[in-house]
């Protein structure tokens, strides 16, 4: 609050302040005087007012004329200042003005540049969307592909399982029926055996016969193992 | 308002030295000296100019004489602004003494008002002091003073080119009751203030000013000049022929700056500033 005063205070001190016309007085006193000096000191008479007043009033205009001329002597010299300082902006004006010029030019340039590379960068974008749909197809159609191949595969090997299911059964009724086969054989060797003994009873005769029984097993036996070897023979080929 | 003396005082005695030149056209029995005067900053030229008039007057003849006007440079000085005022508007840039010219014809009826007698001054003078107080304290201090007091004040005003210093307490006696507030309030209501234009066809602007924002910040100066006129810089308010700081706020100069007439005079001054 009180730096306000005090400038308000000195403001007022300084506008009040009548120095100016205090020196003029003193001024004034000083030609007066000397004037008057000077009248006297000629003539040894006083000589009229007016003449003082007018040797006063030239005296205080040769005094002003003086201060004048060295205002203007002031004000000249501050003249030629301002005009070279003014001479040296107005060259760095003109200075900034051509690098202002280069570098809207270069700026112009730039912009070009940038436009261009934002048209590039556009249309590459464009291409990296198109490519990555692409991508996204193909990754679908080789999950697709995959799914399916897994499907396939599932569907093949549960063939396979069933086919090896049906082949040990297959196997297993072989060798049953192997099994059954070596019985029968083992029987036919024992029916045979027991039928030479007839046999070579009846050789006697010079004719050799064979029960009917004994033929037909072993013909049955035959066409089993026939039909047995041919269907190995398929499956086989199968698994080929 | 103690602190504030000082600035007061610094206020109240100001002067401004004056020349009085009577006019070449007026007719004369012989030569007029010119006449010089310390002229009160916070007074009006019809109240300390008397002996002006009686100087010019000696050597006049009597049925010459109408009404007494001045003039500064061929404008017609208006009798009732402050002589503090006339000076920064008219002539604040040139070398002092202020040359006035006395006229005793040929008065401007269109541009001064006639001031026929001291009473006209004083109810001028009672009629600012009652505008400013209406936006002070809506009329309340001035409405309770006596009769008495009214005379006191104009009274010490219109004495005050004597440079008694008792004049300035005599008088700010009663303009203390003019200036002072109840802490509940804040402030005054309104700031009374009137800024004279020196580049406008309007003489002066005079609006509603509080000395609070609706949010609780004081005013300060450069609000003022940035309301009354958005374009003005923002040191372009004179006050008293003095730039004071934009940041002052509004109260504290009205209580100190405003003296008799109780209205904050500042200047807008657009081009050309006193260095």
């Amino acid at each position: 609050m009180g730096s306000w005063k005090s400038h308000v205070r000195a403001k007022l001190q300084q506008r009040d302040q009548m120095s100016q016309l205090e020196e003029r007085f003193e001024i004034r006193k000083q030609i007066l005087d000397d004037v008057q000096s000077k009248s006297i000191g000629r003539s040894g008479v006083d000589v009229g007012k007016n003449t003082r007043l007018l040797q006063l009033q030239l005296r205080e205009s040769e005094h002003l004329a003086e201060k004048l001329s060295q205002t203007v002597s002031d004000l000249t010299t501050v003249l030629y200042l301002k005009e070279a300082e003014l001479q040296y902006w107005q060259s760095r004006v003109s200075h900034c003005r051509q690098e202002a010029l280069t570098l809207a030019k270069g700026s112009n340039t730039l912009k070009a540049t940038v436009s261009q590379l934002e048209f590039t960068a556009e249309c590459q974008s464009k291409e990296l969307a198109a490519l990555r749909a692409e991508q996204k197809g193909l990754k679908q159609t080789l999950a697709q592909a995959w799914t399916e191949k897994e499907e396939l595969l599932q569907r093949w090997m549960e063939e396979k399982r069933e086919e090896a299911v049906r082949l040990n059964k297959y196997n297993a009724a072989q060798e049953r029926w192997q099994h059954w086969a070596k019985q029968l054989k083992r029987h036919r060797h024992r029916d045979m055996a027991k039928e030479d003994i007839p046999i070579a009873t009846s050789s006697w005769s010079g004719t050799t016969q064979t029960s009917p029984s004994v033929t037909q097993r072993i013909n049955n036996t035959a066409v089993i193992q026939q039909g047995h070897s041919d269907h190995n023979h398929d499956s086989a080929a199968a698994k080929v | 308002m103690a602190d504030d003396k000082d600035v007061l005082r610094d206020v109240w005695f100001g002067r401004i030295p004056t020349c009085f030149t009577l006019n070449q056209d007026e007719v004369t029995e012989r030569e007029a000296e010119p006449y010089y005067l310390l002229l009160p900053r916070v007074s009006y030229l019809t109240l300390v100019t008397d002996k002006v008039k009686k100087h010019f007057l000696k050597v006049m003849k009597a049925e010459d004489v109408e009404e007494m006007w001045f003039e500064y440079e061929g404008t017609p000085l208006k009798w009732h602004y402050p002589i503090g005022v006339l000076f920064d508007l008219h002539a604040s840039n040139t070398v002092l003494p202020w040359s006035i010219t006395v006229h005793f014809k040929n008065f401007p009826d269109r541009d001064l008002l006639h001031c026929p007698s001291s009473s006209i001054v004083e109810a001028h003078f009672m009629s600012s002091i009652k505008e400013a107080d209406a936006l002070k304290h809506k009329s309340q201090v001035v409405n309770d003073m006596q009769k008495k007091d009214h005379k006191q004040l104009y009274r010490e005003l219109g004495l005050n080119w004597y440079r008694s210093a008792d004049k300035f307490d005599q008088f700010w006696a009663m303009n203390r009751k003019l200036m002072e507030y109840s802490t509940e309030d804040g402030g005054f209501r309104y700031i009374p203030f009137r800024i004279y234009q020196t580049m406008s066809d309007r003489p002066f602007i005079q609006k509603l000013f509080r000395p609070v924002s609706p949010d609780g910040n004081v005013h300060t100066l450069g609000d003022l000049l940035k309301e009354m006129d958005p374009t003005a810089l923002p040191n372009d308010g004179v006050v008293f022929n003095i730039f004071p700081p934009v940041c002052l706020r509004r109260s504290f100069m009205s209580l100190t700056l405003s003296l008799c007439f109780s209205l904050l005079s500042s200047l807008f001054r657009r081009v050309s500033r006193p260095r």
